[in-house]
This record gives structure tokens, sequence and C-alpha cells, in this order.
């Protein structure tokens, strides 16, 4: 559980804009990225697209524009805006594009 | 059927044959077209199944994506999925040329039929279902626009030809009018001409006053002149069908005899006569020969201006004649060797000259060469093979 803890600090400190603005509040929250991910992908299907949406969705949280669903409301709450500057909010979705896409890792 | 109606009759029967060869293939290929449409109808239904089937697929690998992320294959058909950005996600297509607005379509030797999805599995907007193209049905269209090409070209030949027909027939219907008042009047023409010429060579002109000579000249060129043109009638009509005799004689022989029938019609236009005449030994027939030598003989005198000259040259396997007349226009040669064509109305004639030494020069096998211009004169020249000498 130390170690745990110790590596989650190292990569809130070290990591990238993902991985110090994204991960520790889904964490948090127990919202698997990859679900949210797939869910995106099944309403803006490109790359462009889904990264313009899922920014857009971040400044303006509302529940017509969440890639969630009605269901996952009933458990949790909708989101603050966020307030990342741009640059940041653009890295993070890059490697959120890059880490969990799908093109390229189907055989 | 006389030259210039075969070439009528040709013309039309080539502008006939490409303009229903045109409308054939422009109907042909419709045909065609809407073949392969019903085609690509008939194999659409089966691609919405295939479609059908591979979206359920997607689906179950989308939910299990990535501890699954093997792309789900059939062995019917061949797919690929596209994003909405037009981004390859995967694909086993054979042939890569994706039309994304096509709806169903060929594309080499496949058919491709693009199935929009309403969730985006995946991350797929478009998802391509190929098949390999079936053949069976191009070779059957195929064999049906063969067999109505064959039947209608027939048909269609000989509705043309049977139009040309038709269409020169009041050509025709002149020219046998013509042809018929020639072969009505050479017969009548005859028997004068004949106690003309007889009458003329009994005359002595030596016991004769001057001036009378002069006259009795004049009528001799006359004449004669008329003589040429009975001959050519005569060709035309009466002897067209006589046998040839084909015999080995003296052309240069010949030449000179004719020479010296138109010797009389040189002195009164007072025309300079120049001559090259070789030894020419040649297998023809004399009469038809004498024909053609007599027509152009005919034309350099009657064309030429008074005080002229004519040069004749004979060599083995060329005849040529000169002469300083009024010569032609280059536009014109084309059609100088049509019957009843002439180009200078000031002298008489029925324009058959050229067509008789058009028709002795082909039987002959000679090639017939003119240079003109217009004020300056004519040079014809005949040229045949040494060895039929």
């Amino acid at each position: 559980m130390r170690k745990m803890v110790l590596l989650f600090l190292i990569g809130a400190l070290w990591g990238g804009s993902f991985d110090r603005n994204c991960i520790p509040c889904h964490r948090k929250e127990g919202v698997s990225l990859r679900l949210t991910f797939m869910n995106a992908l099944l309403i803006y299907s490109g790359e462009h697209n889904m990264k313009a949406g899922l920014k857009y969705f971040l400044r303006h949280p509302s529940r017509e524009t969440s890639v969630m669903g009605e269901e996952y409301f009933r458990t949790h709450r909708l989101k603050a805006p966020l307030t990342l500057p741009e640059r940041e909010l653009d890295e993070a979705l890059d490697e959120y594009w890059e880490r969990y896409k799908v093109i390229g890792r189907l055989r | 059927m006389l030259r210039s109606e075969r070439k009528s009759l040709r013309r039309f029967l080539v502008l006939y044959m490409l303009l229903m060869l045109g409308l054939f293939a422009l109907g042909s290929l419709l045909y065609y077209r809407s073949q392969e449409q019903v085609m690509l109808l008939q194999t659409k239904s089966r691609l919405m199944d295939y479609a059908a089937e591979q979206i359920r697929r997607l689906k179950r690998l989308h939910e299990h994506f990535p501890q699954q992320n093997r792309y789900p294959r059939d062995p019917r058909f061949r797919s690929a999925i596209y994003d909405l950005e037009y981004v390859k996600i995967f694909s086993t297509l054979r042939d890569g040329r994706v039309d994304f607005l096509g709806d169903i379509y060929s594309v080499g030797d496949v058919i491709h039929y693009v199935k929009i999805l309403d969730n985006y599995y995946l991350g797929a907007k478009y998802l391509f279902v190929e098949v390999p193209r079936d053949r069976s049905w191009q070779q059957a269209v195929l064999g049906r626009i063969a067999l109505a090409g064959t039947v209608l070209g027939i048909l269609l030949a000989l509705l043309g030809y049977s139009l040309a027909r038709l269409f020169v027939r009041p050509m025709r219907q002149s020219i046998r009018l013509l042809d018929d008042f020639i072969h009505d009047t050479t017969h009548e023409l005859n028997t004068p001409l004949s106690s003309i010429l007889a009458n003329i060579e009994m005359i002595d002109p030596a016991a004769m006053k001057e001036g009378d000579r002069r006259r009795l000249e004049r009528i001799g060129v006359a004449a004669r002149t008329v003589s040429t043109l009975y001959e050519d009638l005569k060709f035309l009509t009466l002897e067209r069908h006589r046998p040839v005799r084909d015999e080995r004689f003296s052309l240069d022989r010949l030449l000179k005899e004719r020479l010296d029938y138109f010797e009389v019609m040189l002195r009164s236009k007072q025309l300079e006569l120049r001559t090259d005449i070789a030894p020419v030994t040649i297998r023809a027939d004399r009469r038809l020969l004498a024909r053609l030598i007599d027509n152009l003989l005919s034309n350099a005198i009657k064309y030429n201006r008074r005080g002229g000259r004519i040069e004749v040259s004979l060599r083995p396997g060329s005849l040529r004649i000169a002469d300083t007349g009024v010569g032609i226009d280059e536009e014109a040669l084309e059609q100088i060797f049509e019957r009843y064509r002439r180009f200078d109305s000031s002298e008489g004639g029925f324009g058959l000259g050229l067509d008789i030494v058009k028709r002795i020069a082909d039987r002959y096998g000679f090639v017939i060469d003119i240079r003109s211009r217009k004020g300056e004169g004519t040079e014809i020249t005949l040229s045949w093979k040494a060895e039929e000498e």
C-alpha cells in the first residue's frame, strides 16, 4: 500500500499533464478512464472530433454533453468546470488519446 | 456504277455506319451500366446482412477491448472500418480504394458496400464490406450485346445500303439520261462525220487558192475536233463492252501517228511542238492507248494559248505531255477525272476526256501525275513499270 502511494506521488509530481491532472481525480471519483474513452469513442469517433468534444465538456460540463449517460449520474455528481490552462489541457487530451486509442491496436 | 456515284455511296455508308456504331456503342454502354446496377442491387441485400453481422461483432469487440483485440473476420467477406475523419482503424480489404459516398460500387475485381454506423463502435463510423465481383453476369451481358450488335449491324448495313441507293438515285437518273442522250447522238454523228473527213482528205490543197486552203484547213481542224469527241463518245457508249485485245506494239510509233493526226490542229493554233521520243514497246490494247494519247494531246491543244508550246516526251516507263495553257486550280485537281467535269467553259466538250484517260490508265496500272498552275500550264506524266513494256 505504501508502495502504491509512493508511485502515485512520483507520477503526480514527475508525470505528464494527463498523469497530474486527470488520473488523480478519476481515481478519486472511481471512474475508469478506459470506460470514459470507449464511451467517448462511441460518440465522437475520430481523434480531433473527440478531443474537441471532451475539451468542450471539461470546460462546460453538463449532463447533456457528458459521454457517461443518465445511469452514471445516479451515483455520481457532475464535475466542476475545469480551469486548467489551455496548453496543459491539450497535452492531457493528446496523451489520453495516445494511451487508449484503438487505431494500431487491433490485430 | 460511276466512280462519283460509288464515291458518294461509300462516303454515305461510312458516315452512316460510324453514326450507327456510335449510337450502338452508347446504347450498349447504357445497357451494360444498367445491368451492372441490377447486379449490384442483387448483391446489396446479401452485403447488408453481412454488414449487420459485422456490426454485432464490432459491438462485442468494443465492449471487450482491449482484453480482446482480434478484429472479427468472416470467410464470406472482407471488411474495413474508418472513423469519422476518414482515418482507417483496421482493414482486411483486398482493394483499398474506398469511396465514402459510394453506397455500393465496383472497384477492380471486388464490390464494396458502405454502411454508416449509428454507434461508432471502436470509433468506426464507416464499415466497408467487400466481396469478389461475380463475372458471370458480365459474360452474359457482353454475349447479349455482341449478338444484338451482329444482328443490328447486318440489318443497319442493309438499311444503310438501301437508303444510300435511294439517295443517289436522282444523280444516277441524271447521269443515265445524259448517257442515253450521248448514246443516241453518237449513232447519228458517225455517218456525216466520216463523210466530211473523207471528202477533206480527197481535196488537193495544192490546187487551191491560199484563202481557200486556209478555210479548208479550218474545216479540217473542226472536223478532227468533232472526230475526237466522237471517238470518246463511241468509246464510252458503244465500245465499252468490246473485248480488250492486248498485244505488243511500238508505243513511239503510235505516239508519232497521233501527233501527225493532230498536226493540223497544232498548226492552226500556232503551237510549238517539242518532242523527245525514245523507242518504247508496250503490251496493251492499241485502240485504248490511242484514245488515251488522243485525249491528252487534245486537251493540251484545246486549253493551250495561241502561240504556246507543247512538250511530248516518251521514255521507257513514262509518257509526259506538258502544255503552256490555262492550267487548273490546285483544289480542282482532285476532281479532274470525274466524268462531265470541265474546268474551262470557254472550250467545247463534254468533260469525258480525262475520265477515259483515268479508266485506261487504271486498267494498265499506269500512275498519273498531274502538276498544274493556273495561267502557266499543265504537265501530265504517266508512268508504268518498265518490265510491263
